[in-house]
């Protein structure tokens, strides 16, 4: 086995799953949103990419329109939910990314449906080795997954950002305090959609191949844990989350080959997941990393006022 | 093209009836404990799987295997409250970690039943008898499934109208604080909820599974109408669920006539309930309730 | 005629049948500490929910500056320079106490998602400004060693304080306040109510139910008192402490 190809497989992933956590924790995280369908902006960002790439669209615009579709789903999605409380919006989006999930499997002309759609590489120069394929991928995944971070920060670390904690604090004294709650959580809904809908496109062209199976719940869960374990509300953290998960998922395959268990690993690892989760619900809900503060020149002011005195 | 109606409407009675069984228990533990329980979907998988272990590796037969797996699930919901939810629920945990503790335990109960059985479907060896009444096509299953949704449905009215138990039971959900304070053993009570509630999802699953088959997907092939009956009956309200699982049956079987006719694919079935979960959220996210005494 | 800033007419609000309030009739002018006292159960606080649209009135309206504000969201009354503080303190429970009092400022730039993302310079200016502001508020209820504590570590007494500077931060035109000085030392009180008092004399209005009546009354230009769901008597503080409806109200209470 190529173990410098696999550790670059990776680091594709962790970079992908990167993206996933970040936008999940910019809406659960930062802003409360129980969002249980976050597979579905994936999936539309990963077979916006597949279609488009078909057209000969460049890899480039195929991503943006990743991103604007799966944004415009969001902002779809958002309508009828936001005004709902936690666990109806937490059923509906969860509800929404089954049918959607339904819908691609059962319409065969729109890509393909069960039997799935081939994707061609955003960058593939002939005749390359697959460890250089594989780096051109990184260089790729994680030049996205700067900007994404660089967003996230940015919106998080403002008055904004302020507001959006605010809200999930407190939804009815936020609203007291003349702050809009459903155009806040709509903006958020959208702008995570879109981080979600580029990994998606990003995972379809490295795979190379997407059909529905790959877009189960189970995805959803697999980034609510990364959000988890890094510690809601601290974006460094959900990179440290993604990276652990991916490892973990990673190496219980690997045991295999190397334990004899009686037990499937894959079953193995999902019940792992599953107690992995409730532990850390139960012990230590705010994960690894703390939450971050509001990083804004409030701060020196404060603390500078504080020696006047 | 000539739509057997009568069959249609039999159907609907069928459908209607395993979601009967299969959300009373959801809408009892949502209304009580005030988070929707998504690990349900696998006490119904896991009563599937009970039901098979006793009716068929142990040959006891499916109804003696109705009735162990009824004490078996109880005994899995009751663990998962006791062991998972109840600690939370003492930390203070928001609404969204409970949400999101019961996915994970749907997970670990999932795959420890994929691990143990395996994920290739197995079968009810029960021969149920067919009969021909007409243009209607009946089995043996179905009845028993409609009588025994009937039949629980009945007792569990009498349950919550007539005994000690009952009374607290709807003392506790509609009003937590003032039942604490009038002496009921609000925990107990959620005990005995949480335990029925596992009771009922075994009950569905087997049902369910002797209709199709058991795998570890059992539950959650059916879980979106089950939610759907739970919001359109009201949470926590008992009747409206049973009243919202028939009309859940009704529109989604003559749904899949629509389907048919319109040349669309019947995988679309699961959007029918999709459609009236969103509908209700959006239009009347209380439901069916109010409409008819809370229970 | 100059235009009330707050006008109730002939509020009366139901519950079941019994009537929380009846045929209330309030005007507050520009200015000033206003008071609303009453025993318990006389329906201050059904008044003050019905001002907010916490409550919908069965009848009667509510005017904010001349506007009609029955049902308004309360973001909107906010943006009309309405701003309440409820009497078990609302906050941000795992915000820092200068977050808490940087939500609260009014038409912060830096809110808009562009401005965020893009364009630090449109806010960073504002965002120094209202930090300021909100360190000088926190002095005027001694809260500004606090600063960095999150809302939660505060005592009851202190979350009441914060409350009010988160009010006074939203530059509000009238700012309801409902039992502000409950859970508070009395000198504290006092000294607090002082600032309110200089706060109302430079263009802040104040609308303050309140039972600690020595307190009010020193600072308070009118005063409404309600018994039973009706105003039974309204005037100055040295007037009330002579009219009849006011002693028959408090009848049996200390």
């Amino acid at each position: 086995m190529d173990l410098l190809l696999y550790v670059f497989d990776l680091l594709v992933f962790i970079g992908i799953f990167g993206m996933y956590s970040l936008s999940l924790n910019l809406e659960t995280g930062f802003t409360g949103l129980a969002n249980f369908g976050k597979v579905a902006f994936i999936l539309i960002g990963a077979y916006t990419y597949a279609i488009l790439s078909h057209l000969g669209v460049p890899f480039y615009l195929c991503l943006i329109a990743g991103a604007i579709v799966a944004a415009l789903a969001g902002l779809l999605v958002s309508l009828p939910t936001l005004r709902l409380r936690a666990d109806y919006l937490g059923i509906a989006i969860l509800a929404f990314g089954e049918i959607l999930r339904t819908i691609v499997r059962a319409e065969k002309q729109i890509a393909g449906g069960v039997w799935g759609i081939t994707v061609p590489p955003a960058i593939s120069i002939a005749n390359t080795p697959p460890r250089i394929d594989a780096l051109i991928n990184i260089g790729l995944v994680y030049f996205c997954l700067a900007i994404c971070f660089v967003i996230v920060q940015r919106i998080t670390n403002s008055p904004y950002g302020r507001t959006l904690r605010a809200i999930r604090e407190d939804e009815i004294a936020a609203d007291a305090l003349g702050k809009n709650r459903t155009r806040y959580k709509a903006q958020v809904l959208m702008i995570g959609s879109a981080i979600a809908g580029i990994g998606g496109g990003l995972y379809a062209q490295y795979i190379q191949f997407i059909d529905p199976t790959m877009f189960l719940p189970l995805i959803t869960f697999l980034v609510w844990m990364m959000v988890l374990l890094g510690g809601p509300g601290n974006n460094w953290g959900m990179l440290v989350g993604a990276g652990l998960v991916q490892i973990f998922d990673r190496g219980s395959v690997l045991l295999k080959d190397i334990l004899p268990l009686p037990i499937d690993p894959l079953d193995l690892q999902y019940i792992l997941f599953g107690a992995l989760v409730i532990i850390i619900l139960i012990y230590r809900p705010f994960g690894i990393f703390r939450e971050s503060q509001v990083k804004t020149k409030a701060l020196e002011i404060a603390r500078s006022w504080k020696k006047k005195s | 093209m000539a739509i057997n109606w009568a069959q249609v409407l039999f159907n609907s009675a069928i459908t209607g009836s395993l979601y009967l069984l299969g959300s009373v228990g959801l809408t009892l533990t949502y209304g009580l404990s005030k988070f929707p329980n998504f690990a349900y979907a696998e006490l119904i998988t896991a009563g599937a799987f009970f039901g098979y272990l006793f009716a068929e590796q142990f040959g006891l037969g499916f109804f003696a295997a109705l009735i162990i797996s009824f004490v078996l699930g109880g005994i899995l919901a009751f663990l998962s409250y006791r062991g998972i939810f109840q600690p939370l629920l003492s930390r203070g945990s928001s609404l969204i970690h409970l949400m999101v503790a019961s996915i994970g335990l749907g997970y670990v109960v999932r795959h420890s039943l994929g691990a143990a059985w395996g994920w290739s479907p197995s079968y009810f060896s029960t021969a149920w008898s067919f009969w021909n009444i007409g243009p209607l096509r009946i089995s043996s299953l179905w009845l028993w499934l409609i009588f025994t949704a009937v039949a629980l449905a009945l007792g569990m009215h009498l349950l919550l109208t007539y005994t000690k138990i009952g009374r607290a039971m709807r003392a506790s959900s509609s009003n937590p604080e003032l039942a604490l304070a009038s002496g009921i053993n609000v925990n107990q009570v959620i005990w005995i909820t949480w335990f029925i509630s596992g009771g009922l999802a075994a009950i569905a699953g087997m049902f369910r599974a002797a209709d199709t088959q058991i795998w570890p997907m059992t539950g959650w092939d059916i879980i979106l109408p089950i939610f759907a009956v739970t919001i359109l009956g009201g949470i926590g309200n008992y009747y409206g669920a049973i009243v919202a699982a028939f009309i859940i049956g009704l529109v989604e079987n003559f749904g899949v006539v629509f389907l048919i006719t319109m040349g669309l694919s019947t995988e679309y079935r699961v959007a029918i309930a999709f459609l009236i979960l969103i509908g209700t959220l959006i239009l009347r996210p209380q439901g069916l309730a109010m409409l008819f005494r809370r229970a | 005629m100059e235009e009330k800033i707050l006008k109730v007419k002939e509020a009366s609000k139901h519950f079941g049948g019994v009537y929380a309030i009846k045929g209330v009739n309030v005007d507050i002018n520009h200015g000033g500490i206003w008071g609303l006292v009453g025993p318990n159960g006389s329906g201050k606080s059904t008044l003050f929910k019905s001002i907010l649209g916490l409550h919908n009135l069965d009848e009667g309206e509510v005017y904010f500056n001349g506007q009609l504000i029955n049902n308004l969201p309360p973001h909107k009354l906010y943006d009309m320079g309405l701003v309440t503080s409820f009497q078990v303190p609302r906050l941000f429970h795992s915000m820092s106490v200068l977050d808490n009092m940087l939500v609260a400022a009014r038409g912060h730039r830096g809110n808009k998602l562009l401005n965020s993302l893009f364009l630090k310079g449109q806010w960073e200016k504002q965002e120094a400004e209202y930090a300021e502001k909100a360190m000088a508020l926190l002095e005027t209820v001694e809260l500004e060693r606090l600063a960095f504590a999150p809302a939660n570590e505060l005592s009851g007494g202190q979350r009441k304080l914060l409350a009010i500077a988160q009010g006074l931060m939203t530059e509000p035109k009238l700012l309801l306040l409902d039992e502000p000085m409950a859970g508070i030392n009395p000198v504290i009180g006092k000294s607090i109510f002082q600032k309110l008092h200089n706060f109302s004399r430079n263009g802040l209005t104040l609308f303050v139910v309140e039972h600690r009546l020595e307190i009010l009354f020193e600072f308070a230009s009118w005063v409404y008192v309600m018994d039973k769901g009706h105003i039974v008597t309204q005037g100055h503080p040295e007037q009330i402490v002579n009219e009849p409806g006011f002693y028959k109200a408090y009848l049996g209470e200390e």
